[in-house]
């Protein structure tokens, strides 16, 4: 037997005191109080007829109970493990896999993860009585894992749904002290996130083969060399073993769509590029149908078209033949020369790009500024530092969206002072930064919106990386304040807009919540939204668009075979022991006082 | 002092009256089956010699020629014999039941000296004690007193051996007051039937103290003897106590029967009651007192 409550010597030690307690108090129990009478013949002849039980016998029998009543509760401190009663006490850990996979139906209609937590329950319902059960997920829902007790840990289970918010992980949890007092780990799977437990955990799959068609890749693009067109890429992926005829089909604001059928077979994909030029600027929804889908949300994607017009961007330098030719193809964007002498002349941009020049006043336009020369109405410039990198950049802001600044070195750049009041009253955010937080590249949005960059294109290797064309296009409709659309993934959607109010696309208001800068809502589905805070507006396109996901067969465990093992009870009787005890100790109460008002008992 | 002077007062108002027609040797104020010198009529017999001529109905010689004697019922003293039980039984009470039958025996005895009967006080507990050898006349109630002030309670209780032991002398017939509690561990009917062989007028004066008869107990309690040193641990209950109260009550009832069955006198002292009232009333309403 164990005791969970104390060491087992302990226990022992307490349950030996108590009963010596127990006889010593009998022991020493005061005798009654002595009184004289006349004689006890009468007494004699009362006690003759009334039949007395012996004195010794009752005391016995009081003691007896007296003993039992003690030890019942003493024991019940203890918490011991009676595994005849309440099973074995164990402490079981249970990791369920709660990926976005985990949603998929099987044909028998319930989700692998409605499986996963069934057996998760089953598992937990079978610990034994004072069994410590942790429940965690990879999908990190369950904040804050540990152990707890039998109905906590089954609460803990129905908040589990599937995830969609982030890359799974196994959480980093505690494990079960042992395995010889019985503990478990196990992590419930279906093997497709590819979440590699660690070794101590038992993997349990839920694995079943689903047939499932999705969109996995949906964006929309002018065609390079004529801005005013626009292309929709689509790529379907048929995840199923077998043939597949899909029903694609791309619809925008106004009344026009494109519906195209495709035959795909079993694991192939197919990709759609479709002429969306003549659609409205706006939203765009492309949807599959097949005749069988185990998993819906890949079903249905979201993409923007936008304003099909042109920006008019100047670059005023003397001389930056890379960043002229970047400029240039850029779609939409029609680029004008000008020397830095003739800067102040120029009328009629949309936005001016400032290559190691800056004009004396803030200009009234857009600007991209880089490596500006030291003006009074940019950030004060301290010094230069040389040979050094971007640590962090704010990936949330739709200037630096998809672009990863890691691998680009400066070989100098101005060290930027930043003045902390007047950075908040301007708004002025530190986009990038290199060794010690110095800011490498700066953006406004008060009043007329500019960019900085601290360091020049030509003393650094950014021209020469892929993402420095997307920063430019990013820069220049941000400038113009012409963004596309956010792209988000399921999930908890954080949006750069502070006190934003979120509406669908059919006009209903999504309940969200405010974070510095940011709002943030949930997107269970793939959809449109529009975020909206004063006068700025944000639309964010919400999708899944993960061909890792939508290819939910490809689990390396086998599937989960129908006579699945379930958990077996460790107790016929399905009761904490120490209740049990407590219990008895109460009837054990109820004899006590019945047998001393019927006199049994002393 | 047991008696105070204005209840004397009221107890010389008052005689012993005995059942039946006293034995007594002595010129007393009981009416006895002898004939003699007396106020009360009683029968006529012929003349004897040596008869006195002064009870010659001497109309009847006129009317008849015959010397015809009247016979008087001669009057006698009534031997009274008080047997106080001074066994420790008797020393508990509220008053002590001891006290209490101490005055009752006083004032007995006090009546009896008053009108000229033979007083004689046995003191009793596992056997005789103390005798006052027969007193007679009011001039010898100091001395009853004295002796029964001085009683102390002592010994077990044996009513039996002190009967048998006092009534094995020669004894007059007459009236036999047991002042007791009866609580008698040996029985109280075999020593009554010592009585009832000797055809002695008795009275029985069961003294009972409240708390022999309803007693106040804890829940709890060890019960001693105080004549055996005997002891017993009872859990009371109601039960129990109502239990008690009935057996005491038969107890005393049983006492009670033996005596109406042979036609004796029962009195239950209860110690509660004023002895004064017992003696005033309980006792002229038993007929013992007149």
């Amino acid at each position: 037997m164990r005791f969970l409550a104390l060491p087992a010597g302990t226990a022992m030690l307490l349950l030996a005191g108590v009963a010596a307690l127990v006889v010593g108090l009998y022991l020493l129990r005061p005798l009654p109080r002595r009184l004289v009478i006349s004689s006890g013949l009468i007494w004699r002849r009362v006690l003759k007829e009334r039949k007395r039980k012996p004195e010794r016998l009752r005391w016995w029998l009081s003691l007896l109970l007296a003993l039992a009543l003690a030890l019942s509760i003493a024991a019940a401190l203890t918490r011991p493990e009676i595994a005849a009663v309440g099973g074995h006490a164990q402490e079981v850990v249970v990791v369920v896999d709660d990926s976005a996979t985990m949603g998929a139906r099987s044909p028998d209609g319930r989700t692998r993860l409605e499986r996963a937590l069934e057996r998760a329950h089953a598992t937990i319902e079978a610990g034994g009585a004072g069994s410590r059960f942790l429940v965690a997920d990879t999908m990190r829902q369950v904040s804050a894992p540990r152990f707890q007790e039998k109905r906590a840990a089954l609460t803990t289970l129905e908040r589990i749904k599937p995830g969609n918010d982030g890359q799974p992980r196994f959480p980093d949890v505690a494990l079960p002290r042992s395995a010889e007092a019985g503990g478990q780990a196990l992590f419930i799977t279906d093997g497709v996130a590819g979440v590699e437990p660690s070794r101590e955990f038992q993997t349990i799959s839920v694995f079943q083969p689903v047939d499932n068609v999705g969109i996995v890749a949906f964006d929309v693009r002018p065609v390079p060399g004529n801005p005013r067109r626009y292309e929709a890429f689509v790529e379907v992926l048929n995840a199923s073993s077998g043939n597949k005829q899909i029903e694609l089909r791309v619809a925008g604001t106004g009344a026009k769509a494109i519906t195209k059928t495709l035959q795909l077979a079993g694991r192939s994909a197919a990709n759609e590029v479709l002429e969306v030029s003549a659609f409205d600027s706006g939203p765009l929804r492309a949807t599959i149908d097949s005749d069988y889908d185990g998993f819906a949300p890949d079903d249905t994607a979201f993409a923007f078209l936008p304003a099909k017009h042109v920006v008019r961007v100047g670059l005023i330098t003397r001389g930056n033949q890379q960043l002229q030719r970047t400029l240039e193809l850029l779609p939409r964007v029609q680029l004008t020369m000008l020397s830095p002498e003739r800067a102040s002349a120029v009328r009629g941009l949309d936005a001016a790009v400032f290559d190691r020049y800056a004009p004396p006043a803030a200009p009234r336009l857009p600007a991209l500024l880089i490596r500006p020369p030291r003006t009074n109405w940019l950030p004060r410039q301290v010094g230069e530092v040389a040979d050094i990198g971007i640590e962090r950049w704010d990936r949330a802001h739709p200037l630096l969206r998809h672009l990863n600044l890691r691998d680009i070195t400066v070989e100098s750049a101005a060290v930027l002072k930043l003045n902390t009041a007047r950075s908040d009253e301007e708004r002025v955010h530190v986009l990038a930064v290199g060794p010690r937080d110095q800011p490498m590249m700066l953006a406004t949005e008060a009043g007329v919106r500019w960019i900085e960059l601290a360091f020049a294109l030509e003393q650094s290797s950014f021209p020469q990386q892929t993402s420095f064309p997307m920063f430019l296009a990013n820069s220049i409709e941000w400038l113009t304040n012409e963004s596309v659309a956010l792209s988000r993934n399921l999930g908890t959607v954080s949006v750069p807009l502070a006190h934003g109010k979120v509406v669908g696309l059919e006009g209903r208001e999504v309940k969200a919540q405010w974070g510095h800068d940011a709002t943030l809502f949930e997107v269970p589905q793939p959809g449109f939204f529009i975020v909206s805070s004063g006068d700025e507006r944000l639309r964010v396109a919400v999708n899944l668009l993960d061909p890792h996901i939508s290819a939910l067969n490809e689990s390396p465990l086998p599937p989960q075979t129908q006579d699945r093992e379930r958990a077996r009870p460790s107790a016929r009787i399905a009761i904490d022991p120490w209740m049990l005890l407590l219990l008895i100790a109460v009837g054990l109460l109820t004899i006590e006082w019945l047998t001393y008002n019927r006199r049994v008992t002393i | 002092m047991l008696l105070t002077e204005s209840f004397l007062r009221q107890l010389e108002l008052l005689t012993l009256v005995p059942r039946g027609r006293a034995h007594g040797q002595l010129k007393g104020m009981h009416r006895s089956r002898r004939t003699g010198a007396g106020m009360v009529f009683a029968d006529y017999r012929p003349y004897s010699e040596g008869d006195d001529i002064r009870n010659i109905d001497w109309g009847i010689y006129l009317r008849m020629d015959r010397l015809i004697l009247r016979l008087f019922e001669e009057e006698a003293d009534l031997p009274v014999y008080i047997f106080l039980d001074t066994s420790v039984s008797m020393d508990h009470g509220e008053p002590p039941k001891l006290d209490y039958a101490k005055r009752v025996a006083s004032a007995l005895a006090y009546v009896a000296l008053l009108n000229h009967d033979r007083v004689n006080l046995v003191t009793y507990a596992d056997g005789l004690r103390e005798m006052l050898p027969t007193r007679r006349g009011k001039n010898q109630a100091p001395q009853v007193f004295n002796f029964l002030e001085r009683m102390q309670a002592k010994g077990r209780t044996s009513l039996f051996a002190a009967l048998r032991r006092y009534f094995g002398a020669p004894r007059t017939r007459g009236m036999v007051v047991l002042v007791s509690d009866f609580l008698d561990p040996d029985g109280t009917e075999a020593a009554l039937t010592v009585l009832r062989r000797f055809r002695h007028d008795v009275v029985l004066l069961h003294v009972m103290s409240p708390q022999e008869r309803d007693p106040q107990l804890p829940e709890e309690v060890v019960l001693v003897d105080a004549e055996e040193g005997t002891s017993s641990e009872l859990e009371i209950t109601p039960a129990l106590l109502a239990a008690y109260r009935e057996t005491f009550e038969k107890h005393a009832g049983e006492v009670e029967a033996y005596c109406r069955k042979y036609g004796w006198g029962y009195v239950r002292a209860l110690t509660e009651v004023p002895f004064e009232d017992l003696v005033l009333k309980g006792l002229r309403e038993e007929g013992l007192l007149r």
